[in-house]
């Protein structure tokens, strides 16, 4: 049967830039083709291997069934098109949009609770509510620093890997969201009175930029201790992903590449 | 000078396409029968065509359920008759000139 020959016909449609969508579809589209003309020859008095053979030969062979696919540009992905935008765009805009939500995120709940309780009690908030108010941006704050960008980096490797990207592609997009992700501080405290809450944005790569130092931008104080490290973290942890799905991928190659043609 | 063939598979898959929606193997059978084999498409080129086709909006796809096989059937959209209609002009257009021209050749034979 020729499951090895779609499986290396596929690779080399992704590597070329298809999108995997068409791929995958064309893959199942020939195999029930080769399985309805397998059925057709049989049924016109050939053997199995006759018929596998007829089969094979009537679908085309594997050059044309991949130039046929690669001369369609309109195929292509748009990862494949665009991969500086996807690797090197993306996770900057993606890092700052995301600072940018978080932040008008935590200005509209920290209004909203506060005029809700206020407007059903007819009390302002007390102690208890910013406490608890308190813990829920401290936790919605940990959630967008630490795995927020872990999350985009799997995405922009889950991208890049089904497309079969070139690997110097999907490091640059993980290494740009985890430096990003890790130098960037969403942070709220509480002072301990009604409306002395602080929440407060800052990333230390801001500090290298010649801003002026009345902007809001301007960070003066930069944790790097902690942004490095935060850094360093995301870094280590997609580098362990990256290393346990390559081990796997080898281990695939190479019972691929004993499979007979 | 063109090459006239261009544009044949596309014409073909959407004008048989017109009538029902199809599958892949199903498409290639009526296509053979229609023109009575004279144009057999490599069976497996089809696909990428079908997948162009509906990448421009000539084409729409869904999966069926089919004696339990799913199977992703093709049906020509408006844009696609549209397009089709332009195409049998311009085939038209072809076939007459081509027709003209090959009655002037013999015309010329008969008379040297």
């Amino acid at each position: 049967m020729p499951q090895p020959r779609f499986d290396r016909l596929t690779e080399r449609l992704l590597h070329a830039g298809i999108a995997p969508r068409h791929v995958r579809r064309y893959e199942r589209e020939l195999r029930d083709h080769f399985d309805d003309l397998v059925r057709e020859e049989k049924a016109g008095g050939a053997s199995n291997e006759l018929a596998e053979t007829r089969a094979l030969s009537r679908l085309g062979h594997d050059d044309a069934l991949a130039e046929a696919m690669l001369s369609r540009s309109e195929l292509r992905s748009l990862t494949a098109r665009f991969p500086w935008a996807v690797f090197g765009i993306a996770p900057l805009v993606f890092a700052i949009a995301s600072a940018v939500a978080a932040l008008y995120l935590e200005i509209w709940l920290l209004h909203q609770p506060g005029a809700v309780f206020t407007w059903w009690t007819g009390q302002p908030p007390g102690p208890v509510t910013a406490k608890l108010a308190t813990k829920v941006y401290t936790a919605y704050n940990m959630l967008a620093l630490y795995v927020l960008p872990l999350a985009f980096a799997w995405l922009l490797y889950w991208l890049g890997s089904r497309q079969r990207m070139p690997a110097h592609w999907i490091v640059t997009g993980v290494v740009v969201i985890c430096v990003l992700g890790g130098f960037q501080e969403v942070v709220f405290y509480d002072k301990g009175y009604v409306g002395g809450g602080v929440l407060s944005f800052q990333s230390g790569l801001l500090y290298f930029l010649p801003l002026p130092k009345d902007t809001w931008l301007y960070s003066p104080h930069p944790h790097f201790g902690q942004e490095i490290a935060r850094a360093g973290m995301n870094l280590a942890i997609a580098g362990g992903f990256w290393w346990v799905k390559a081990r796997g991928k080898v281990s695939n190659a190479m019972a691929l590449s004993q499979t007979p043609t | 000078m063109p090459n006239f063939m261009n544009g044949v598979p596309e014409l073909l898959i959407l004008r048989t396409l017109e009538a029902q929606e199809m599958y892949g193997y199903e498409l290639v059978q009526a296509i053979r029968a229609k023109t009575n084999q004279a144009i057999t498409l490599g069976e497996g080129v089809v696909y990428p065509a079908l997948h162009a086709l509906e990448a421009d909006g000539m084409l729409k796809s869904r999966r069926k359920l089919v004696n339990g096989r799913t199977r992703v059937y093709y049906a020509l959209t408006r844009k696609g008759e549209k397009h089709l209609a332009g195409l049998v002009r311009h085939w038209q257009h072809i076939t007459d000139a081509v027709t003209l021209a090959m009655g002037g050749t013999a015309y010329a034979a008969a008379t040297l």
